[in-house]
């Protein structure tokens, strides 16, 4: 049977499966890499060790599952985390760590930009917001905070160019990458001058952008031998994983959002125009040439949902980390919508979308005597999806949507499904058997090999298995609740600030 | 003194710590023990714990009252129940130079080999395997606070090797070393909870990946590993598998890797040395392991770049 290998290299770890022609999952298997924190703004991986595992986890995969089922590998087709920056040698080798996502250190170039006459021009043009995750301030930060680094480096590259480079020996950038690094211009589909103006660097310490489609290189013929692969195998470039998310959740010409609940989150919409905003609250990453993905990430989900758990969890039995959690899942279930007047604000990473401010805090408000800790656990759920919802709302006005596909680890947490749909007042569909960047993957993969005449057609083709539909009431009184949570994030904004400079 | 093994069973008055000294062993039978002191402290006496080093293993459990001591430079205050171990390298005194009021008792137990790196060898009275001592003596010196806080389970066994060694009965040298053995796993099973209180797994998993980071030229066991964590290895092995897919020994061929291709950047290095400093036990393990994984020799791979 012919198959297609997906390998996704998230943050956490590097995800690969494989898929038959009409997108079934055949198998998987993953391989987890640390990221380091050598300060308190600095979130890093080790290059190296992303690339060794996910040479480790491809290799046993094929040998302990896709050989032995005499599987036939058609293609490869990748996907990753957005955002990364790692600066290579002219050799290719890697100058340090490379710089993910969640690294904070640009914050002072990114109000630079901020304040710049061309920000406008720069978020118009390229999508990305302007934030100290966006590869274009990161690059910025190390022309001048390291410029000994910034110097040696012949390109600046994410960890999927790294990846394949290492397998092909081409610097090649998909659209979809290149989309989410602020320096690519979506509607040229060429790197934007002013961009590169602001970052210091020319188009040729870039990689080459090409289509999410490609497939015009071949895998190095010693990793063919090593995998004992076909020459003909196709490398297909793939695209990042929020838009990949997006294409797995289904039908992308449907008025639906896709809520993706992990350790952060996002609200994302998929369509053929981009989402224009004044106030510069949204992203525009390209999917594929002329596919958007328009949304807003939230930081505070599982990781808010963690720090509870470790903070207020019960961990006197003698009990597991997880099995804590679950028990407060339990709890929360056990108290009304609403927890007795509590709110809560879940920024205890700063926000990104909608409110943009790293320095917005964390505030349970409403406290009374009254309270106890199951009401401050319900509280807590609330604000993280209220929080959600605050981006979702922000979209629906820009762009009216009657469903959500809920993706991410949280899906499968009823709690979180009810609440949210609940809040949203809107059915929401789950699909939990499914990783969905793996999905939409190898979607990607089947379009370019022409198994689906486009990616309408092969999202279209996703099914869910679960829908979970709202309670009206609730849904009414959670609206009053969030009139007064939007009144408090906007309304604290100054005393955030001030709070901040405390810590 | 000395290697004599002394109970005192003391009420400190005046200068003097020690007012009695109760049953002598012969030094030959309990040479590893070298101290096992109760105090009274009822007046504070200037001078009388300056902050120094000690010899062995030394394990001080609070019983009456509160001590503010100095531990390698660092304060710490200590409440009845709570305990503090300190090794030889390292120094402990009170804050002040001296004891405060209130009741203690010193353990110090001499092991045949004990160093900074890790390396732990009791003696032949433990009935510890080899190799769990040294997971001990990893434990031990990983360790990031010398306080136990409420060591229960310390004065009770303090408590019982007091009575061996005051009555001599039938089989109390047996006993003691059983007793002695049970203080110590209990010292490093208390280090590993307070550690990992609170903690998930994935967060526990980060800083043991830390630690095989730092010292990747060693010998790691399954075993090893398991301990550093405080989990039995059957646990570990399938949680380590569950959050990373891959059995411990295979991540750690992979952090050995990806560190064998950073310092293959490094032309002044052999190819044995990389081997060797990356944990492989001969350049011939090294070159297949390699080759299994990336699909090139270390020699084909460096020559690529």
């Amino acid at each position: 049977m012919d198959c297609i290998l997906t390998i996704d290299i998230n943050t956490s770890a590097v995800r690969i499966h494989a898929f038959d022609m009409e997108g079934k999952v055949l198998g998987m298997q993953k391989g987890a890499y640390p990221t380091f924190h050598p300060q308190a703004d600095y979130s890093e991986q080790d290059p190296e060790q992303v690339f060794i595992t996910t040479l480790f986890v491809l290799k046993n995969f094929l040998n302990e599952v896709v050989h032995p089922q005499k599987y036939k590998v058609r293609a490869m087709c990748f996907c990753a985390a957005m955002h990364s920056v790692l600066p290579v040698d002219k050799n290719g080798r890697p100058l340090g760590n490379a710089i993910i996502w969640a690294d904070n250190r640009g914050i002072k170039e990114a109000n630079r930009l901020t304040n710049s006459p061309d920000c406008s021009n720069i978020y118009e043009t390229s999508g990305t917001p302007i934030h100290p995750m966006s590869p274009l301030v990161k690059i910025t930060w190390m022309r001048h905070q390291d410029p000994e680094r910034f110097a040696q480096t012949y390109k600046f590259i994410s960890l999927k160019e790294y990846i394949v480079f290492q397998l092909t020996g081409e610097y090649l950038i998909d659209h979809s990458i290149a989309s989410s690094t602020g320096l690519f211009d979506i509607h040229q589909l060429v790197w934007h001058p002013k961009a590169l103006d602001f970052a210091g660097i020319d188009a040729d310490r870039l990689s080459t952008p090409v289509s999410i489609f490609f497939d015009d290189v071949p895998l190095k013929k010693e990793y063919c031998k090593s995998f004992r692969l076909s020459s003909a195998t196709k490398v297909i470039l793939g695209s990042s994983d929020g838009c990949s998310a997006t294409l797995g959740s289904g039908d992308i010409t449907a008025k639906k959002a896709t809520v993706t609940l992990a350790s952060s989150g996002a609200v994302r919409i998929a369509s053929k125009e981009i989402l224009a905003d004044d106030q510069r609250r949204f992203f525009n990453y390209l999917l594929a040439e002329g596919y958007y993905i328009s949304g807003g990430p939230t930081n505070n989900v599982g990781v808010v949902f963690d720090w509870y758990t470790q903070l207020l969890g019960n961990f006197n039995t003698g009990q597991e980390f997880e099995q804590v959690k679950a028990e407060l899942l339990r709890d929360a279930a056990q108290v009304p919508a609403g927890a007795k007047g509590l709110l809560f604000l879940p920024y205890l990473l700063g926000e990104r979308a909608p409110i943009w401010n790293a320095n917005a805090r964390g505030v349970y408000f409403g406290l009374n005597i009254t309270h106890e800790q199951k009401h401050l656990l319900r509280a807590t759920v609330e604000g993280i999806l209220f929080e959600v919802y605050s981006i979702g709302k922000l979209l629906a006005a820009h762009r009216p949507f009657n469903s959500i596909s809920l993706t991410g680890s949280y899906a499968n947490v009823p709690l979180f499904t009810q609440i949210l749909t609940d809040i949203f007042g809107l059915p929401i569909h789950v699909n939990p058997q499914v990783d969905s960047v793996a999905l939409g993957t190898a979607l990607i993969g089947l379009t370019g090999m022409n198994y689906f005449s486009n990616l309408d057609e092969s999202s279209a083709s996703v099914q869910f298995t679960e829908t979970h539909l709202p309670n009206l009431q609730n849904h009414a009184l959670y609206m009053r609740y969030f009139e007064v949570f939007e009144r408090l994030s906007s309304k604290l904004e100054p005393d955030f600030e001030l709070i901040t400079a405390l810590q | 003194m000395g290697d004599l093994l002394k109970i005192a069973l003391a009420v400190s008055k005046m200068n003097q710590q020690i007012l009695h000294q109760g049953n002598a062993e012969q030094p030959e039978n309990f040479p590893y023990v070298t101290e096992l002191v109760k105090l009274k402290i009822q007046n504070v006496q200037l001078n009388t714990f300056v902050v120094g080093r000690q010899e062995g293993i030394k394990i001080g459990l609070i019983t009456e009252g509160k001590f503010e001591w100095s531990i390698d430079g660092q304060a710490y205050t200590l409440f009845p129940g709570d305990a503090s171990i300190t090794f030889p390298w390292q120094e402990i005194g009170g804050t002040k130079g001296n004891f405060d009021i209130g009741a203690l008792t010193w353990i110090t137990i001499k092991p045949q080999v004990f160093e900074p790196s890790g390396m732990l060898s009791l003696g032949h009275w433990s009935s510890i395997s080899v190799l769990e001592q040294r997971v001990i003596g990893t434990i031990l010196t990983r360790s990031k606070t010398p306080i136990l806080s409420r060591f229960g389970s310390g004065a009770e066994i303090l408590n019982n090797l007091e009575y061996e060694i005051l009555h001599q009965e039938i089989g109390y040298r047996t006993r003691i070393n059983h007793l002695l053995d049970e203080l110590l796993i209990n010292i490093v099973r208390h280090l590993n909870k307070a550690d990992n209180f609170r903690r998930d797994f994935p967060q526990i998993f980060l800083k043991l990946e830390q630690t095989l980071r730092e010292n990747l030229a060693y010998p790691w066991t399954v075993e090893e590993m398991a301990g550093l964590v405080g989990l039995g290895t059957t646990a570990f092995a399938e949680k380590v598998k569950g959050f990373t897919g891959f059995s411990p020994l295979n991540y750690l061929i992979n952090l050995r890797i990806g560190e064998a291709i950073k310092l293959m950047a490094q032309p002044h290095l052999s190819l044995t040395d990389i081997a060797l400093d990356t944990g492989f036990y001969s350049s011939q393990h090294f070159s297949t392991t390699f080759k299994k994984i990336t699909g090139y020799t270390p020699r084909a791979y460096r020559k690529k770049q």
